[in-house]
Parts: structure tokens; sequence; C-alpha cells
């Protein structure tokens, strides 16, 4: 195997071990809280370890912003970073953000339905209704509903 | 109610300097970062701003609902205008050299304004609606029971 654990490997890996640190607890919350809005905020700082993966990729060394000089002339020996992981970003933002405020509507919709934004009670809830279904209809679906 | 004094009054001064900042990062944006989104969230910030410090009811007659509906529209009707209007002018959909024929690299500086300005107002308007759409629902627990 070809790779070992050198401090050259570690720190020039940085944004991947940030990045795996952040989408892991982003992972975390979305999977440990019961809170639905706690789960959107999970669920938004596992986006966000996405977009720092990809701008920090796109990220040349000693490379400047991609645009032309006014005159156009260019210059073959500057180095620019790479302007596409940063476009894909910017609209994986404008994405994230139209999400974000659907999975809050679904939640203030929930809210509205169970009273409360807690996935243990609305579990609850959602069980109890099924159980009354099952009394009252149980019999005409073969005795599950 | 007149509580939240300090919030008040630094609303107010901060109101007009976040859209003066949204504006530069309009405008400027095709020679620093910036550009339409990041300039269409400043924007709506400050009028989310001062709906969350001075009530919905006031940034609703200062931006009322009805023309951010038409604004978010607008703003996707400059984008893909500009578009066609080069293609009328016999050049690619977007190809910002028919505006200026004899010289493209204007015509692109212009190209570049309008379909930033329809972004940006598209932006604004959407950030904004999201923010009435749950702003405006009737509250859980009126302002007394608090």
């Amino acid at each position: 195997m070809g790779f070992e654990l050198t401090q050259e490997y570690i720190l020039g890996h940085l944004n991947y071990w940030l990045f795996s640190v952040l989408m892991m607890t982003g992972l975390y919350i979305v999977v440990a809280k019961g809170n639905l809005v706690k789960k959107i905020v999970g669920l938004n700082i596992f986006q966000t370890s996405v977009f720092m993966l990809y701008i920090s990729m796109g990220k040349v060394t000693d490379g400047t912003a991609p645009i032309f000089p006014l005159d156009m002339d260019v210059d073959p020996d500057v180095i620019y970073s790479n302007p596409l992981p940063h476009v894909l970003i910017l609209t994986a933002i404008v994405v994230g953000v139209a999400t974000t405020a659907l999975g809050l509507a679904l939640i203030v919709r929930i809210q509205d339905e169970f009273n409360t934004i807690e996935e243990d009670d609305i579990l609850k809830i959602e069980r109890a209704i099924v159980q009354t279904e099952n009394a009252i209809h149980g019999d005409a679906m073969g005795g599950r509903a | 109610m007149r509580h939240h004094l300090i919030l008040r009054v630094i609303t107010k001064l901060l109101v007009g300097a976040i859209m003066l900042f949204a504006f530069y990062v309009q405008f400027h944006g095709d020679f620093s970062p910036g550009g339409g989104f990041q300039a269409g969230v400043i924007m709506a910030v400050a009028f989310i701003l001062y709906g969350l410090v001075f009530s919905l009811h006031n940034v609703q007659q200062v931006f009322p609902p009805w023309l951010v509906h038409k604004l978010v529209a607008l703003g996707v009707l400059i984008y893909a205008g500009t578009g066609i209007v080069s293609l009328f002018l016999g050049y690619s959909f977007l190809d910002y050299g028919a505006f200026t024929p004899d010289h493209p690299s204007h015509g692109q500086h212009y190209g570049i304004f309008a379909v930033e300005l329809g972004v940006g107002i598209t932006v604004t308007a959407v950030m904004v609606a999201i923010y009435y759409a749950f702003a405006g629902r009737p509250p859980r627990l009126s302002d007394e029971e608090w």
C-alpha cells in the first residue's frame, strides 16, 4: 500500500478531514435529534460540508480570480483558480435555500396538524390514529388497516 | 409598545447601509466578487431585518406582497429578455456582444449588468416572499400571552 500517514499527507488533505468532520456532525444531528427543526439544521450543516469540499477543491495554489483583464490581454503564465466548482456550488446554495424553505414549510404544516415537532411524539400520535382506524375499519380491511 | 429601543435605532441606521452594500455588490459584481445572487440576498436581509424589528405590517407597507410576487417574475423576464433581445439582433442567445457590435466588450458589460440585475431582483423578491409566507402565518400565541 502506497500511502503513509506523513505530516504532509495529513496537512495536504486538511480540507478532506474538515469535510469529513463537518459532514458527520451534520449526519449525526439528522439521525440523533428528534426535533424536526434541529434535523433541518443538521441537514444544512451536512450540505455546507459538501459546499466547502467543492470550493476548496476549486482552489489552485497561487491561483488568482479567474477574471480576464480589461484589455483582454491574457498572460499565459498567470495561474487561475478553477471557477467551475464555484459556479456549481453557487447553484447548489440556491437550491439549498429552496429545500430549507420547503422543509420548514412542511414542519409548519406538521406543527399545525400534530401540535408538536418532536419526532417521537408524532410517531406516538400516528400510532394512536392507526389503532383507532384499525378498531373502526379493521374487519373490512381483513384484520389489518 | 415602544420597547426594544436599541434594536429600533440600530436597525434604522443599518437598513440604509445594508441596501447600499447590496447595490455595491450588485453593480460592482463584474469587477470583484459579487453579483446578483449575493446582492439579492443582502437586499432581502434589509427588508427582513426591518420586518423583524418593526413588525410585518410595516414592512409590507413599504414592500407590499403583490409587488414582491410581481418582482419574482420580473427578474426572470429581464434575464430571459436579455437573451431574447440578443437573439433578435442576430446573435446567439445571451451573446452580449450583440448590444454594441462595434465594441463587443462594452456589450458584455451591458449584458452582464442586465442579467445580474434580473438575478438580483428575483433573488430579493423570492427571499422576501419566503419570509412573508412564514411570518405572515397567524401566531400560535398572541403578544399578550407571553
